[in-house]
């Protein structure tokens, strides 16, 4: 492939999409297993492109357009996580408190927005955040809880902080 | 834009970050030590990005345990999804490397961004108070957010989304100065709240003084506000407007006080303070109520109102509200 440089014009994301939009298509559908969702993700990662506004240079277009589609997929996939394990997790609930489907779509945009907030962090230093932010443990409780040392859970939980904190101001 | 303080655009370090997480954290696991307090608030004022840091932190604790503990179950999804997640990536993304933050980075909402880019800023239905180091007090009410540029020129708040209450310091040689993007305000003694919409900002002076400097002023002249006025200030103009059918500042108690307040106009108050929609029907928007509201409960005061007034509640769903005509 020639080495060129692009802007996101819609010129050049129509050739891109002429050129690689099936190849695209069928990595996607490999790695999710279902035409419809693949269709669509292929169609989002030209989006994606679209909205892109910087120059980026494009010495190798499939490599580029695999990395914005892993993005879209990881997403995906995170969003049929959270919404498998809400679901779940309201279950129980008698019908009468059971939220709404609108209520159960804000909640479940919450949830997303949070996740990938802690996408990153060891399972343990995780879990010791969640105890203390979601139940409201305190740190010598968490400490009981997983076991560990009062110092660690410190640790843990200013770890995740620092880890949020970068993520929501300075990126 | 108005003038910035550069540094703070920049954040903190992140040893100053780690700092404020490390005292946030003491003090939480600490609560009555008063001596641990006050050394915590002696590093807050030893520099302004100490402050910046401090605040965020509190903010981010805020709103992760706020919206956490409003969702039953969050815990056991968010633990769960995460393992789902994990487990998913590590068989089917084996090749290259994970695009940290994936998508996000495309587009953000200028809102959000402005959110986290604030030195100071409240989510929805949240309130903060903050003292700054010449002795103003800064109140913020729901989802707002300021700037601030403070030097021996000028102490300038900059206003960037919803109402602030400021009470002044002592004076000082520098002038205090409130800008928004309608106007810019200069706080000379006393109380007053500026709330910023989106074709107007609103003054309302509740004791002292306030000069308003309006850009298209002419001849550079400014407006002299005093105990008791309201003006609502546009880019061209500043006009004194009927006082609030309510109480300025009562916010910042958690309160709303309303003297014969129209309903419409009471509920897209409250609305500020919860997230989703809150409206009435045609035929109860004019009904008119007096009273003390407690606002750390909008579900609880909507339930009030009905008791109060012939209407009733009806939620189409937890956010979308709407006040009808009780049957």
């Amino acid at each position: 492939m020639p080495s060129a440089e692009y802007f996101p014009c819609e010129n050049a994301v129509q050739a891109l999409y002429c050129t690689h939009h099936s190849w695209l298509n069928t990595w996607l559908r490999s790695r999710l297993g279902n035409a419809a969702d693949a269709a669509d993700l292929a169609q989002d990662t030209f989006v994606r492109l679209l909205q892109k506004t910087e120059r980026f240079e494009l010495k190798a277009p499939r490599a580029f357009l695999r990395t914005i589609a892993r993005g879209l997929v990881i997403d995906h996939w995170r969003r049929e996580e959270i919404e498998r394990a809400y679901l779940e997790s309201i279950a129980h609930l008698p019908e009468a408190m059971a939220p709404s489907a609108e209520a159960r779509a804000l909640v479940l945009e919450l949830l997303e927005d949070i996740s990938r907030l802690l996408e990153g962090l060891k399972p343990k230093v995780r879990k010791a955040f969640l105890l203390a932010q979601c139940d409201g443990l305190t740190h010598k409780q968490i400490a009981m809880h997983m076991g560990v040392s009062l110092r660690s859970v410190e640790r843990y939980v200013a770890e995740a902080l620092y880890h949020c904190y970068v993520l929501r101001y300075e990126t | 834009m108005t003038p910035m303080d550069n540094a703070a655009r920049c954040g903190p370090d992140p040893r100053v970050i780690k700092q404020a997480i490390n005292w946030a954290l003491r003090l939480r696991n600490n609560r009555a030590n008063v001596r641990l307090r006050e050394q915590c608030e002696q590093w807050r004022e030893a520099h302004h990005d100490h402050e910046v840091a401090w605040q965020r932190v509190q903010a981010l604790q805020q709103e992760l345990s706020g919206t956490l503990a409003a969702i039953p179950g969050a815990h056991v999804a968010l633990e769960n999804s995460a393992q789902g997640l994990g487990r998913r990536q590590a068989l089917k993304l084996l090749t290259g490397v994970l695009v940290a933050g994936s998508a996000a980075w495309v587009s953000r909402d200028l809102t959000g961004w402005q959110r986290w880019t604030s030195d100071f800023a409240t989510a929805t239905g949240e309130r903060r108070s903050i003292q700054l180091s010449d002795g103003t007090r800064l109140q913020l009410n729901t989802d707002s957010a300021v700037d601030l540029a403070f030097n021996p020129q000028q102490r300038l708040i900059t206003l960037v989304r919803g109402e602030i209450l400021v009470t002044c310091g002592a004076a000082a040689s520098a002038p205090l100065l409130v800008q928004t993007r309608h106007g810019l305000f200069e706080g000379i003694d006393g109380r007053f709240a500026v709330h910023q919409t989106s074709d107007c900002t609103r003054l309302s002076v509740v004791s002292g003084n306030v000069a308003i400097h309006s850009p298209h002023q002419p001849n550079g002249l400014s407006t002299q506000a005093h105990a008791g006025d309201n003006y609502l200030v546009r880019q061209t103009q500043a006009t004194l407007a009927p006082p609030l059918a309510m109480d300025i500042g009562a916010w910042t108690d958690g309160l709303i006080v309303t003297r014969d307040m129209r309903l419409a106009d009471f509920l897209s108050e409250v609305g500020r303070y919860r997230p989703g929609y809150l409206g009435c029907a045609v035929e109860v928007a004019d009904l008119r109520l007096s009273g003390v509201f407690r606002l750390e409960n909008t579900d609880q005061l909507l339930a009030i109102l009905a008791r109060t007034l012939p209407v009733q509640v009806r939620y189409r769903t937890r956010w979308w509200v709407s006040l009808e005509r009780s049957a």
